[in-house]
């Protein structure tokens, strides 16, 4: 009788497993949608190519938001009127040419013809003047630099610019790929709010498909797209799409990206945390990229407290050691690199250390010393971090034990990534904070200028700024640059701590995917 | 009964009108607005003072909760800033995700969990007792995220039977939606079942020792008549409640199991708009997830009275 009772139970499971197996099987008549579409994947070069990103993007405006994300999918969808090349040189992609009047106050910037919109509509100079002027208006760097100009229609196919002030670094400005001013047609500048625009319309060489909020954002090929001239060089010349289907995939969690490109549901997966690179480089069937993306910086309070006190900056710069920063950090020799300059290294003319002899010193006696003249009575000192990125709070951990040892009452306040933001806008709410800053093409863009970042506000920035920019030649904004950079560290501002780099993931099968501040993904393609 | 419902519908009225206070104040109290979130990390004080004032959050404290408290009953809950739709849409679209979860979760917990409280019950003392039990403990003990990933790495990556994160929604197809559900869902059910399975198995032991069983198994009742109809049917309200707190808990979203699935639900809007400080979606998760977590008590309440009549409100 036992026996029977078990198989009754054994009998019920197995129902309720039926039950839902059952629930499986009914109905499932369009299910076959996805399988074939995988299914085709295998026969050739899949021609889908599924991109895995850390986070969702707030907005598909590139002028409008500062971030990576927003710029990575940006410049797949938008063109701007120049763009970088691969050797970091501003290069006509939707102007044809460019002329600049005698005074340098005036540019008039010829049009290419017959360049369309996604909406099949061409692209004249009414939608080139209405997307510029919102782009001077709404991107803080443009707003910065070059704000106060104005952009005015000359004949269909011709625009002018008229600036404020003559500058060598006008078109550089004009190309550069962060919050890039991206050309939409004038009927979505008209219609959009202080939140951004509402339709994803560009001339590049993908349309946004669909954007499915938290899930992905859906690119398809732009079949009509006109490119301009020259092979694809970074962000400019020949950028049709080889991928009929390009998705960015938001996978927030690391795990879940790493697990993805290892069993191929992702083609490529971005920000892999460095602790990963090595086990990522050995496992078969994936390669992992490295590229140089910015450096993490410390930002000193000059005006609130104690932290105004010049010798006592000076005395925080003297304790701090670098390298070790940079291992707890990024984990990874390969990974980092010590060097004192703002800029990218290898850039011939914004590349520079001048001012090193402020970087790494490890010299606790100097330390010491300036910390007694600037009359330091334990005052606490507040760092301001956010766990939402772990090598800015890790940096901030170490800093702070550094700053222990030598006697520094050091206090380390985290907060989520949008207080701390809040935080850190404020003087009087931190001591110094620790930020990673993705590369700037000029010097003049870095935060570390701009009085609104950290509070630095001393006379020798502006003129420093204006010494670059009216130089009449690269030399000599160079040179002008070298003298900045020197000053921000005499003066205790900030200091670079190292340069890192940002870490991809891709499967084997993957081509042709660049770098130029984004990953581009015009040229790539999968094969399975 | 139906005054009993009334009464119990009418008393929620208080409740949410507490929590409305307080989520209102706690999102008001938070530093650090939409605006810094939508404009980025470089946006200068001016940008984010314009904004601010465009979208009204410059506005006094109590204008601001009356405006959104008398929207409410309007079926106005505010507009989201970042997913470009209203709050009410937004929740219906990202609830479907956690209701099919949910119900998946709940029956692979179900499947596993009543069999094994039954079996653990019955065979009190034996091996099968103690393995039951020290697996439905190691099910409670295990971090949800832990068995989450091994899940993925076992189905995901080394089997590659499922996909390791994504979603498919209905209309893609029954089979494709449940192929990206059933990893996550047999990860939450697990974590479930191992409650549900000491709740019954415990429940159960009380009604088999009671005097109706034995007098039913000298009637000469088949033992699986005497269980599954008598003993089982004596212990339901309290495997009842378990099902319905866990139930409760999974319908109002599972934040670590749908970030780490990447399953666009009620858990992904939660966290997702508090780190965008999408001030009308975080007021308006909180309120659905109260009310919902209410509903399914209530629901329970009710059930009692279908599977033991002797619970029925208003029965003397």
């Amino acid at each position: 009788m036992k026996k029977k009772m078990w198989s009754r139970i054994v009998a019920a499971s197995m129902c309720s497993a039926l039950l839902l197996a059952g629930c499986g099987s009914s109905g499932s008549g369009s299910g076959e949608t996805k399988d074939s579409k995988e299914a085709g994947g295998e026969s050739s070069a899949a021609s889908e190519l599924h991109v895995a990103l850390a986070a969702n993007p707030p907005a598909l405006d590139p002028p409008s938001v500062n971030s990576n994300i927003v710029g990575g999918i940006g410049i797949h969808v938008y063109e701007s009127l120049f763009a970088m090349n691969q050797d970091y040189e501003p290069t006509p992609v939707l102007a044809e040419s460019y002329e600049v009047s005698e005074d340098g106050m005036v540019y008039t910037i010829k049009l290419r013809e017959g360049v369309k919109f996604h909406n099949g509509e061409e692209m004249t100079a009414d939608d080139v003047v209405a997307s510029m002027n919102r782009w001077l208006e709404v991107s803080a760097k443009a707003n910065t630099l070059i704000g106060g100009s104005v952009f005015d229609k000359v004949d269909d196919y011709t625009v002018s610019l008229t600036v404020n002030e003559a500058s060598s670094d006008i078109i550089m400005i004009l190309a550069s790929p962060i919050q890039f001013a991206a050309i939409y047609p004038v009927e979505v500048v008209d219609k959009a709010t202080p939140e951004g625009i509402d339709e994803y319309i560009g001339t590049g060489p993908y349309k946004v498909g669909e954007w499915k909020q938290d899930q992905y954002v859906k690119l398809e090929r732009n079949e009509d797209y006109q490119p301009s001239e020259g092979a694809a060089s970074g962000l400019a010349g020949d950028k049709t799409g080889v991928s009929d289907v390009i998705y960015f995939d938001v996978v927030t969690d690391t795990s879940t990206r790493i697990a993805g490109v290892k069993n191929g549901q992702y083609d490529v997966a971005e920000e892999i945390p460095l602790d990963n690179y090595e086990e990522l480089s050995q496992e078969a069937g994936v390669k992992v990229t490295a590229e140089r993306g910015g450096t993490l910086n410390l930002f000193l309070n000059t005006t609130e407290g104690i932290m105004a006190n010049e010798n006592m900056r000076q005395a925080i710069l003297a304790a701090l050691n670098c390298e070790d920063i940079l291992m707890a950090s990024y984990g990874n020799e390969e990974l980092y690199e010590l060097n004192a300059g703002w800029c990218v290294p290898t850039d011939a003319q914004w590349g520079t250390d001048a001012g090193s002899e402020y970087y790494n010193q490890k010299d606790a006696d100097k330390a010491k010393k300036l910390m007694k003249e600037a009359g330091y009575n334990n005052e606490p000192l507040v760092l301001v971090t956010t766990e939402d990125y772990a090598e800015m709070y890790n940096a901030t951990l170490v800093v702070q034990e550094q700053l222990k040892q030598e006697g520094f009452n050091a206090e380390v306040e985290t907060y989520d990534f949008s207080t701390f933001m809040e935080h850190r806008a404020d003087p009087k709410q931190f001591s110094m904070y620790i930020t990673s800053n993705s590369y700037n093409m000029l010097p003049i863009q870095l935060s570390v200028l701009d009085s609104g970042w950290a509070g630095l506000d001393a006379p020798e920035v502006t003129e420093g700024i204006k010494a670059i920019r009216q130089a009449a030649s690269d030399e000599e904004a160079a040179k002008a640059w070298e003298d900045l950079q020197t000053f921000l560290y005499e003066y205790g501002a900030a200091t670079v701590l190292g340069h890192y780099t940002g870490v991809t993931a891709m499967n084997e099968g993957v081509e042709g995917v660049n770098y130029l501040r984004f990953n581009t993904y015009w040229g790539a393609s999968v094969s399975k | 009964m139906l005054s009993y419902i009334g009464k119990r519908i009418l008393s929620l009225i208080p409740v949410l009108f507490v929590v409305s206070c307080v989520v209102f104040l706690v999102v008001y109290l938070i530093p650090g607005g939409p605006a810094t979130a939508l404009l980025g990390m470089e946006a200068t004080p001016e940008q984010i003072e314009a904004l601010n004032t465009e979208l009204g959050f410059n506005r006094p404290f109590f204008v601001q909760y009356a405006d959104w408290f008398a929207g409410i009953f309007r079926g106005d809950w505010g507009e989201s800033y970042f997913l470009h739709q209203s709050v009410l849409d937004a929740i219906a679209e990202y609830f479907k995700p956690t209701l099919s979860l949910a119900i998946l979760a709940q029956l692979i917990a179900l499947a596993l969990s009543v069999p094994l409280g039954i079996i653990a019950a019955y065979r009190r003392g034996t091996v099968l007792d103690v393995a039951a039990v020290s697996v439905s403990l190691l099910g409670a003990a295990l971090p949800g995220f832990l068995l989450s990933m091994f899940l993925m790495l076992f189905f995901g990556v080394y089997h590659q039977w499922f996909p390791v994160a994504g979603y498919a929604s209905l209309t893609e197809g029954l089979g494709e939606h449940l192929k990206y559900l059933f990893v996550p869902a047999l990860s939450l059910g697990i974590v479930q079942a191992a409650y549900i399975t000491r709740m019954t198995r415990s429940s159960l032991l009380e009604t088999l020792y009671k005097n109706y069983i034995r007098t039913a198994r000298a009637k000469g009742l088949k033992e699986a008549k005497v269980v599954l109809r008598y003993a089982l049917k004596n212990a339901a309200p309290a495997i009842l409640t378990a099902v319905g707190q866990s139930f409760g808990s999974l319908i109002t979203g599972t934040i670590v199991t749908e970030t780490l699935f990447n399953i666009p639900g009620i858990g992904m809007l939660t966290i997702g708009s508090i780190n965008r400080r999408d001030v009308f979606v975080i007021q308006g998760v909180v309120l659905f997830v109260t009310l919902l977590y209410v509903l399914v008590n209530l629901l329970v309440d009710i059930m009692y009275g279908f599977v033991d009549p002797r619970l029925q409100p208003g029965r003397k």
